[in-house]
């Protein structure tokens, strides 16, 4: 079984806090030190962002963040390197890695997978891969054979039938995107977030964690209280993009709020 | 979907973009298909496209062009002469229908030399629409005309700042403002390139510029040209001037890209040429991209050949080597831009003057008494400004 299920099934968290971030901004070194704090400060599950040029499914401060992050020299030997300084500060914890299919698919996907794997990934998010293209299939088959997870998307015009569909081909959780739109804080979401969460899991038998706009403690702790795991990356983007320049004072800020979001959700 | 299904053209195309717009992109395709047999809609689109676009648009013999340049006799079939100047409103006004079928009240659309823009912003206040137009901050400025008329004609331009500030940044912001508004808005694609249906659809509506000029030409010299040409960005108005000839083997056909100034990373835009297969902006198709597949800014002359990627149907036709396609720098374009306008009395685009470069190698390899349409794709008002400050640079 994927090991982030099991671990979702073993019934250590009642509702997962999954932080975000992407690697290379300001730099790979601080960004060592930022995973290490933000484990250490309660992360259930790291998502660790491979920067791409056009992100389009990212909003404004997760744009910024790659745009960065590419003005270092981006390579995917310094991101492997950073992951696994990373994943070997706190190994018990799952990392992932969201990023987009076209550095994937240009570094050959065995490739890549095989260093991800290495480096301590055992699963990707892929924002721009739908689940019924030919390049997912084999994406999906490639993971399974390295124990590793595809982690699909699902929105609120996600139809039923499509729902049904993807659950073949997607394993470790779900990621419910709570709102129309691109990555991004926000003061409301949708009435029926919570009647669609609990459908996804009538529907699907994996664990449902909703990402997309969730910033507040309040917000997390709310949304906790039915979702599997809650998923924040632009207000943590947002912490480095206002600290970064200053490595101190941004691990002072990333601690500090990731062990607030961490204690709403306990 | 998958491979050998529709929306792909070989390996390249499908449907490769977020999630939340998957439900849209169905919709479309599901209305599109059922539009496209609808005798109504038909009728409809050829209504407004003869009475309101002006079509069909001319094939001009361009006489003194074929003296000058000694070979083959050039026609050049006149989309400059639609209303709004360019080839783009026979897809927006196209796009606009599907729109108001499906009972969309707002309409966007991304623009890079601005034509795409300012067919949309046509379209938007021809059918009451509410109408956002994305263009890249620096292309606001190198095709202010375009981008103040698309303001009087009540549409809101919102200048993109990220990345290059071109038209690929303003394609990734169109996306990210449809994936919002994805229930109440429309996305226009302006070129032949994005997820599934959109090249079919966009090819499908610009296809009336080859349907037109074969029979135009067929009626006047009882045969067909032995070539075509028209110049690549995303590729919309070559897609639509090549298509009703993919199968005639006897025409040749030639697609002209942007050498911009060099052949270097940044310099130009001849995805063809340099580009390798990747995804971006929905589509599998051939990308300008460095070794660990990060998007390389392009550039041109022409904001409208300014763009990174190209159509999918033409990364197939490619590879395929159906389609000979040729890069022309900055300057050739610029010579050919001025040698028509002289010659001809005809301004074209600074896109188009890509194509001219081409032709002219053409003409004089295929010789007298062979004929060569070039797809005139848009008129070069919108450059004026642009060509003079690049003549006074060239001056110094």
């Amino acid at each position: 079984m994927s090991k982030i299920k099991s671990l979702f099934d073993s019934g250590v968290f009642k509702s997962a806090f999954i932080p975000y971030f992407t690697l290379g901004d300001p730099n790979y070194n601080d960004s060592i030190e930022f995973g290490k704090t933000i484990l250490d400060n309660g992360a259930d599950i790291l998502e660790l962002g491979i920067p791409f040029s056009d992100p389009v499914a990212d909003g404004p401060v997760i744009q910024r963040a790659a745009a960065r992050s590419l003005k270092n020299t981006f390579s995917f030997d310094e991101i492997f390197r950073v992951t696994k300084a990373i994943h070997d500060h706190k190994p018990e914890t799952p990392l992932v890695y969201l990023t987009y299919f076209n550095p994937i698919y240009h570094c050959g996907i065995t490739k890549f997978l095989d260093r991800a794997k290495d480096s301590g990934i055992i699963g990707l998010v892929i924002p721009d891969l739908p689940f019924d293209t030919a390049e997912s299939e084999t994406l999906f088959r490639e993971l399974k054979v390295r124990d590793m997870d595809l982690i699909h998307l699902v929105t609120p015009a996600s139809e039923k039938k499509r729902i049904q569909a993807l659950t073949k081909t997607s394993s470790g959780f779900i990621y419910y995107v709570t709102s129309f739109g691109v990555t991004g804080e926000r003061r409301e979401f949708s009435v029926d977030l919570k009647e669609r969460i609990r459908f996804l899991k009538e529907t699907i038998q994996l664990p449902i964690c909703a990402g997309f706009g969730i910033s507040t403690p309040d917000q997390a702790n709310q949304i906790s209280q039915y979702a599997d795991g809650i998923i924040i990356g632009s207000a943590i983007q947002r912490i480095i993009e206002e600290n970064g320049s200053d490595r101190s004072r941004a691990i002072s800020a990333l601690a500090d709020y990731i062990s607030k979001i961490r204690t709403s959700i306990s | 979907m998958g491979k050998n299904l529709p929306g792909y053209f070989g390996e390249f195309g499908g449907r490769y973009s977020p999630e939340i717009l998957t439900e849209a992109l169905e919709e479309l395709e599901s209305t599109y298909q059922k539009l496209k047999k609808s005798k109504k809609f038909k009728k409809e689109l050829e209504y407004y496209l003869r009475n309101y676009v002006g079509r069909p648009s001319p094939l001009t013999y361009a006489e003194r062009l074929t003296k000058q340049w000694g070979g083959a006799r050039i026609w050049l079939k006149r989309e400059d002469l639609n209303h709004t100047g360019a080839h783009k409103i026979n897809n927006a006004i196209g796009q606009a229908l599907i729109a108001r079928f499906m009972g969309k009240k707002r309409i966007i659309a991304e623009t890079g030399a601005g034509q795409h823009g300012l067919a949309t912003a046509t379209v938007g206040a021809m059918f009451g629409m509410e109408t956002v137009v994305y263009m890249g901050a620096v292309d606001v400025q190198r095709q202010n005309l375009n981008a103040k008329k698309i303001e009087m004609l009540g549409a809101k331009i919102l200048p993109v700042t990220a990345g290059e500030a071109t038209l690929k940044e303003a394609t990734s912001e169109a996306m990210r403002d449809w994936a919002l508004n994805v229930s109440t808005t429309h996305y226009i694609v302006g070129s032949a390139i994005g997820p599934h249906p959109f090249p079919t659809i966009v090819r499908d509506f610009q296809s009336v510029i080859g349907v037109e000029a074969k029979s135009q030409f067929k009626k006047q010299n009882k045969k067909l040209p032995s070539a075509i040409v028209a110049c690549v960005g995303g590729g919309s108005n070559s897609i639509g001037m090549f298509h009703t000839f993919l199968k005639d083997k006897q025409v040749a056909i030639y697609g002209a890209e942007a050498g911009g100034l060099g052949p270097k990373p940044g310099e130009h835009s001849a995805t063809l040429t340099y580009g390798k297969t990747g995804f971006l902006h929905g589509t599998k198709t051939l990308i300008i991209q460095d070794e660990s597949g990060q998007i390389v800014p392009a550039h041109s002359v022409s904001a409208g050949l300014d763009y990174p990627g190209v159509g999918p149907e033409h990364a197939y036709l490619s590879q395929t080597g159906r389609v000979d396609y040729r890069m022309v720098t900055d300057e050739q374009a610029l010579d050919c831009f001025l040698e028509v306008t002289r010659i001809e009395g005809i301004i074209p685009a600074l896109e188009t003057a890509h194509a001219f470069h081409v032709a002219r190698d053409v003409a004089r390899d295929l010789g007298k008494k062979k004929d060569l349409i070039i797809c005139l794709s848009g008129r070069g008002d919108k450059d004026v400004t642009e060509v003079l400050r690049l003549l006074g640079e060239r001056s110094k």
